[in-house]
């Protein structure tokens, strides 16, 4: 008796969790991609078929905002992870002497990502405070001169406020994992007559990488399938995916709602493969036991 | 250089809110000034104003976040310790399916969701609202207490019970202050994280359910920037004040807490 409640007790414990998981969590999925193949009995959707799939694919708009998604998370991520790296880095460098500034950096990490946009509105939009600086140093001479950098078509409005928020994530993280790891490589390397750049960019920074990485993939999946900010702060044309996807499912018409499903069903797709390569790299992380 | 580099790296971290502040606080800010010329708390009043009721959704959000808070520590809390402790059949894909929601966006599940929900009864209903704000906080409550467990073992749990103390004794005794660190810091993320879900709490609460985020959306979209800007300030105030007293109660029971960060 007891060894049979020991071999259930697992499943006891998990069980509210997963119950949450697997009705809400996968069952929004599965009546996603249910919905996405035009089953849809509410609206007298019955029959399954791949015509909105053939539509969405066929449709250039979609391509584009894709493409817009992949770039300004593609972009932002990468340049977040750069900047965050390098500002762990310098904390490192300095970790000794100054704790107040290692706990300014983690303010934009509180702040949420709504506030990050009215952010860059108010600093980086044609009447915002960088073009007012600009005008009175005589770089320019009215607002209009100033390059559109929100709502435009390039989504530099996107990626600032993505860098701003994700930057101190990947520091947080980096931070934590290079006090980790050994001193005694570095003073090996160090020893061996490395300088100290030297050191953290072959001895500590590999030894991060998987966690870098694995930073990477978390705010790459994030900003790929956030609303708020390309809401915000991007163009009208091209829209990102999830800004998209919900145009269509807002409609008043119900059966182009399937059409928003297929394009939440892309977004489950990239993500999904997010999902393995941060598997992935957590096995890497255990193998090198960081 | 190195206090160059500083400088500049605390006012690219410092000068947006900055200049978020002074905006909350002017009357009107005209292009090309580059200082208000106007003070004003115009929008300070209206947000206090009762006939607005924005104080009053102020308080309603934190008492959902919080809600949301205990909820999902509460599940999480089980789930972290099964985990921790036993070896069961199905335990990597248990661990991959509580990972799921921290990179899975929330916004495709909640429109897929999003039906059932109406058919259901609980879309439009704080119930609702609240079960789908638990879902992106429980890949954090599930880590953050699942290092805490690995980091601290049963031995202290089994020894006090061979020494005769009762379930309930040691959970009062040894797990819930072993483990309260952790169950601070997954709350602090667990609850910025429900305080602000702008999306998934306008979709799933039907604008019947009213956070102070989507108090503020509208404002931030209509480019009201003296409206939206002191929205924000008390936004990342009531966010900061949350994570200050949490900090303090985690440093008055462990001085090196941020082990048990992600």
């Amino acid at each position: 008796m007891g060894r049979i409640i020991k071999y259930f007790m697992p499943y006891i414990l998990l069980l509210p969790v997963l119950l949450l998981i697997v009705f809400i969590f996968i069952a929004g999925i599965i009546f996603g991609a249910l919905q996405s193949l035009g089953y849809f009995p509410a609206i007298g959707l019955k029959t399954f078929t791949l015509k909105y799939y053939k539509y969405i694919f066929k449709d250039p708009n979609f391509f584009s905002s894709l493409k817009f998604s992949l770039y300004t998370s593609f972009v932002s991520s990468f340049l977040a992870v750069v900047v965050g790296v390098l500002l762990a880095y310098f904390l490192l460098a300095n970790s000794k002497k100054d704790l107040g500034f290692y706990n300014v950096y983690k303010i934009p990490i509180i702040v949420p990502h709504t506030v990050a946009a009215l952010l860059v509105f108010v600093l980086f939009s044609q009447s915002g405070w960088i073009a007012r600086i600009l005008y009175r140093l005589g770089f320019i001479h009215n607002m209009t001169e100033f390059y559109p950098l929100v709502f435009d078509s390039k989504g530099i409005g996107v990626i600032l406020a993505y860098i701003w928020k994700g930057a101190p994530f990947i520091t947080l993280i980096t931070y934590d994992i290079l006090k980790k790891i050994n001193d005694s490589y570095s003073k090996v390397a160090l020893n061996l007559g490395a300088n100290s750049f030297q050191v953290f960019w072959y001895v500590l920074l590999p030894l991060a990488l998987p966690t870098i990485l694995s930073g990477f993939i978390i705010i790459f999946a994030f900003s790929f399938g956030a609303f708020e900010i390309p809401y915000l702060l991007g163009p009208s044309n091209p829209k990102a995916l999830p800004v998209l996807a919900y145009i269509y499912y807002k409609s008043i018409d119900l059966f182009e709602r399937p059409y928003g499903m297929v394009i939440n069903m892309c977004i489950t797709f990239y993500s999904l493969i997010m999902v393995v390569l941060y598997v992935l790299v957590f096995q890497l992380i255990k193998k090198y036991k960081i | 250089m190195k206090g160059f580099l500083k400088n500049f790296i605390i006012l690219v971290l410092i000068l947006p809110l900055l200049i978020m502040f002074l905006w909350s606080i002017v009357n009107s800010w005209p292009w090309p000034y580059i200082l208000p010329q106007d003070i004003s708390f115009r929008a300070f009043l209206y947000i206090f104003e009762p006939s607005t009721k924005i104080f009053r959704i102020l308080i309603n959000s934190i008492l959902l976040s919080a809600i949301v808070t205990f909820f999902t520590l509460l599940i999480s809390l089980p789930a972290a310790k099964a985990l921790a402790f036993y070896d069961f059949k199905g335990k990597s894909l248990v661990k991959v399916l509580l990972l799921l929601p921290l990179i899975v966006p929330i916004l495709s599940v909640a429109m897929g969701i999003h039906l059932s929900f109406i058919r259901l009864g609980i879309a439009n209903t704080y119930l609702g609202v609240i079960l789908i704000h638990v879902i992106p906080g429980i890949p954090y409550g599930v880590k953050i207490l699942l290092n805490v467990f690995e980091l601290n073992g049963n031995k202290m749990e089994f020894q006090a019970r061979t020494l005769g103390a009762s379930k309930l004794q040691v959970l009062r005794y040894i797990t819930l202050p072993m483990i309260m660190p952790g169950l601070i810091v997954a709350g602090s993320i667990i609850y910025i994280s429900s305080f602000t879900q702008y999306f998934i709490t306008f979709l799933i609460g039907g604008g019947k359910i009213v956070t102070y985020s989507m108090v503020l959306f509208p404002f931030i979209e209509s480019g009201d920037r003296t409206m939206a800007s002191a929205l924000s300030v008390i936004f990342v105030i009531n966010i900061g004040i949350v994570l200050y007293i949490s900090e303090k109660l985690v440093g008055n029971i462990y001085k090196n807490s941020s082990k048990y960060f992600v």
